[in-house]
């Protein structure tokens, strides 16, 4: 393999780690607070698709990329109000959003711009290079010359770790998912908390949906999200919950995702869904490594009853 | 004396079920009240509502003279409230020291100031000796120290009423008088203390006045000074106790158990069985005695068909077992009362009546074709028969049995394991975390059933116990059997000493 194979692939990995991170980072936060939320890949179809609408009528991608946050809010209310205030089963709700979301987002893609074939497009958002890094010979190109939402998104998973491992509000937001009694006796909000880790999930995984439609591809397709949000809620668990292994987690799925495309491309002969299968098949190959061996936060999809006797 | 705190007229209902009903109780600074009741009295309820987790359905709160409306944990904690609950509340993935400064609002800024902080908490553990190290997890400290976190977490934030939640229940011996001499210093720098327990001699060793709860209403207050142990104990269950003597007995005939040579992971001091022979027989008690964790575990779940042992055999009157398979031995009247009720005896989540027919739902009685269809109303109606029976005090039968108090949990064990049929019952520790009145409840049904003809073994940590109830007292020590005693007159100081392996 030569130098700009490899650059090519190391591009493409941070390009494809980013949604991934995003949606990832989505369920960080919901079960930090003891929401297991299987409802990413609903979440994140809603995001995309409120992302193409509202750059395709704004022509601004950061509005779109605020509309698929504001979607994905929107939708993961129900999944909050269900779970947090009526107790029910978190997986049943969270199935419901990954069944009810991408059909609710389908059909109004079909309302809005009909049944034809014509493929709407939008313009993505630029890549803006930070002066000075991207000037760095090979490796400044290729990730110091990204769209801001990268940059952003990277920025996110150090706050992320600072939030949770440093500041006094993250040390009670992680409690909550590891003990919401303990947390409530000593007069932390468990419901406020639940309720705000479902905003913070259903805004990040909406803006990682979102990031598809603007910043990714041109046009919002049916089924655009393609299972990452299950592959980010593997990467959660190989992550060890916390903010530095899903960032980890992500790049390696990421770079899954770059090798099929580049194995696709180069070895002619081979069914090309062959290679498709790689990210899926390392999912499943690390869950079944990483996932049993330390269980994430305690109190993680138990329901908080107040008056429990 | 200054009054820290006042509750009058406090009740609280549950359905139609009264928790409290017209609670009245004072505590003063500087001294410790002791709330003395049985499970299910009320005790932890009255406690939670003081904490702000529930909510009074009537009644008024005063803490140092102020009426003040405590509707939430954060409230109690600003006011000076503390508690440490008989399950701790503490996270066991965080360190000691974010444990302590969980929730912290008193301190300003957006990140922890680890080193004020911990100047702040060593300050504090070094007055009331209160000996914790920061930086272990939870997971990593003994529950003696896990205690003392709560403690000075509590003492962090502010409490100047302490409330202690049968703190000495988990605790030995030695780390129960350090609590004392804890609980002694923070009297005496102004601190209040209300104690919950039922533990008498603990209790007349530490209070100043003990206020007394029955069925969710106070009796009476009466001062430590004043009042003995029988006093108190009848006060607490509403009735004399009579003095707890039961006859021992010299049983013959053919052995219903019996254990030839039992090896069972012999290399392991303290979770294995290095050849035991003993044998029960048919209206007897055998006790074995022993410090927890030399074996008694295994031994009761070879006993009961969980694991097979790898050398030596076993014979259920008098004939050989070959399979070691729990069902096996059910079906051949083996009961089993059984180390921890929640794991092992009972389903949380399931009912009382469903609880009571779990062993005998292949029985025509309580099913059509061998346990193809169920028959609620018979399920029921025989739940109600045994709660009314065994005293299991509950709203309903349909209740979950999680949300039964932990005496009424083992009257519901207890109930179906004796309404089996048993030949053979082996009960493990089975007045643990029971009160006066449900040990006793316990302890009569089981001399009960050894009448009727039922071979008992008893394994329990509690030595008082074995003394009490035992025809013949075996002693474990590391899996091997040292000795054997008539239940008469028992040789107390000689067993004391088989029991450390001498």
């Amino acid at each position: 393999m030569n130098l700009s194979a490899i650059s090519s692939i190391i591009l493409a990995t941070v390009r494809m780690c980013v949604p991934v991170l995003l949606i990832a980072l989505a369920e960080l936060y919901s079960e930090r607070a003891g929401m297991v939320n299987i409802g990413l890949e609903g979440l994140a179809a809603i995001g995309a698709l409120a992302g193409f609408m509202l750059t395709y009528t704004t022509g601004s991608t950061w509005v779109g990329i605020l509309a698929g946050a504001a979607a994905g809010i929107l939708v993961n209310m129900i999944y909050a109000f269900a779970t947090v205030s009526l107790c029910a089963n978190h997986t049943v709700y969270g199935m419901a959003i990954n069944l009810l979301a991408p059909a609710l987002a389908s059909f109004i893609y079909r309302v809005a711009f009909g049944n034809g074939s014509s493929l709407m497009q939008v313009e993505l958002m630029r890549g803006i290079g930070i002066p000075g890094l991207k000037d760095i010979p090979f490796l400044g190109p290729l990730l110091f010359d990204q769209t801001p939402m990268v940059y952003l998104t990277f920025a996110l998973v150090i706050f992320t770790s600072v939030f949770f491992n440093r500041s006094k509000a993250g040390l009670n937001y992680k409690s909550v998912g590891e003990h919401p009694k303990a947390a409530a006796t000593l007069g932390i909000n468990v419901t406020g908390t639940k309720y705000l880790s479902c905003v913070i999930c259903g805004a990040l995984a909406g803006i990682g949906g979102a990031y598809l439609t603007t910043c990714y591809s041109t046009t919002y397709t049916e089924g655009i999200v393609s299972g990452r949000g299950f592959i980010a809620l593997a990467a959660v668990i190989f992550g060890r919950w916390t903010g530095g292994g899903v960032l980890l987690a992500c790049l390696f799925f990421g770079l899954c995702d770059a090798l099929q495309i580049r194995l696709q491309v180069s070895s002619l002969g081979v069914p090309y869904q062959f290679f498709q299968m790689i990210p899926y098949v390392a999912t499943v190959v690390v869950l079944a490594i990483a996932g049993s061996k330390k269980a994430g936060p305690k109190a993680n999809g138990k329901p908080y009853r107040k008056e429990e006797r | 004396m200054e009054e820290m705190l006042r509750m009058e007229h406090i009740s609280k209902r549950f359905g139609s079920f009264y928790a409290n009903k017209d609670v009245n109780l004072t505590v003063n600074r500087g001294e410790v009240l002791t709330i003395l009741g049985e499970n299910g009295a009320g005790k932890s309820t009255l406690m939670n509502i003081l904490i702000g987790l529930y909510q009074p359905t009537e009644g008024k709160i005063f803490f140092k003279g102020k009426e003040e409306r405590i509707d939430s944990p954060s409230q109690a904690v600003k006011l000076g409230i503390g508690m440490v609950h008989q399950h701790f509340m503490l996270v066991e993935a965080m360190t000691v020291f974010e444990n302590i400064i969980l929730g912290d609002k008193r301190s300003k800024g957006v990140f922890i100031d680890r080193e004020a902080r911990r100047r702040e908490i060593l300050e504090l553990s070094e007055r009331y000796g209160l000996d914790v190290e920061l930086d272990k997890l939870i997971t990593e400290i003994a529950v003696g120290a896990q205690q003392r976190v709560e403690i000075l977490k509590a003492l962090y934030h502010g409490a100047e009423l302490l409330i202690l939640d049968e703190p000495s229940a988990a605790l030995t011996d030695i780390e129960a008088e350090g609590l004392f001499a804890i609980m002694h210093k923070l009297v005496d720098e102004g601190k209040s203390i209300i104690f919950i327990s039922h533990k008498m001699r603990e209790v007349l060793h530490i209070s100043d006045r003990i206020t007394i709860l029955r069925a969710g209403e106070v009796v009476t207050t009466v001062k430590c000074s004043e009042t003995d142990g029988q006093k108190l104990a009848n006060l607490m269950i509403g009735r004399e106790l009579s003095s707890s003597q039961y006859e021992k007995k010299q049983a013959g005939g053919q052995p219903v158990l019996k254990l030839d040579g039992v090896r069972y992971h012999e290399q392991s001091k303290h979770n294995g069985l290095a050849g035991i022979t003993m044998e029960v027989r048919p209206g007897e008690i055998v006790g074995i005695a022993g410090v927890d964790g030399n074996g008694q575990t295994q031994l009761a779940q070879v006993i009961t068909g969980v694991i097979a042992p790898e050398k030596g055999t076993l014979s259920l009157k008098g004939k050989q077992v070959s399979v070691f398979d729990p069902s096996d031995f059910i079906e051949n009247n083996v009961s089993h009362v059984p180390e921890d009720r929640n794991l092992q005896g009972l389903v949380g989540d399931m009912s009382i009546s469903d609880n009571l027919v779990l062993k005998a739902t292949g029985s025509g009685r309580f099913s059509k074709g061998r346990g193809l269809l169920l028959r609620p109303k018979a399920i029921r109606s025989h739940a109600l028969e045994l709660a009314g029976e065994y005293d299991i005090r509950c709203t309903s039968v349909d209740q979950d049995v999680r949300s039964l108090s932990g005496g009424n949990q083992q009257k519901v064990i207890l109930a179906r394991e004796l309404e089996s049929g048993p030949e053979l019952l082996v009960a493990v520790h089975p007045t643990r975390g029971l009160d006066i009145g449900a040990t006793r409840f316990v302890h009569d049904q089981m001399i009960e059933a050894r009448d009727k003809g039922v071979g008992i073994l008893l394994i329990s940590a509690d030595f008082d116990e074995i003394l009490e109830m035992s025809d013949r007292i075996l002693v474990i020590f590391e899996g091997q059997i040292m000795g054997e005693y008539s239940g008469q007159n028992p040789p107390i100081q000689e067993i004391s000493l088989a029991m450390t392996g001498k």
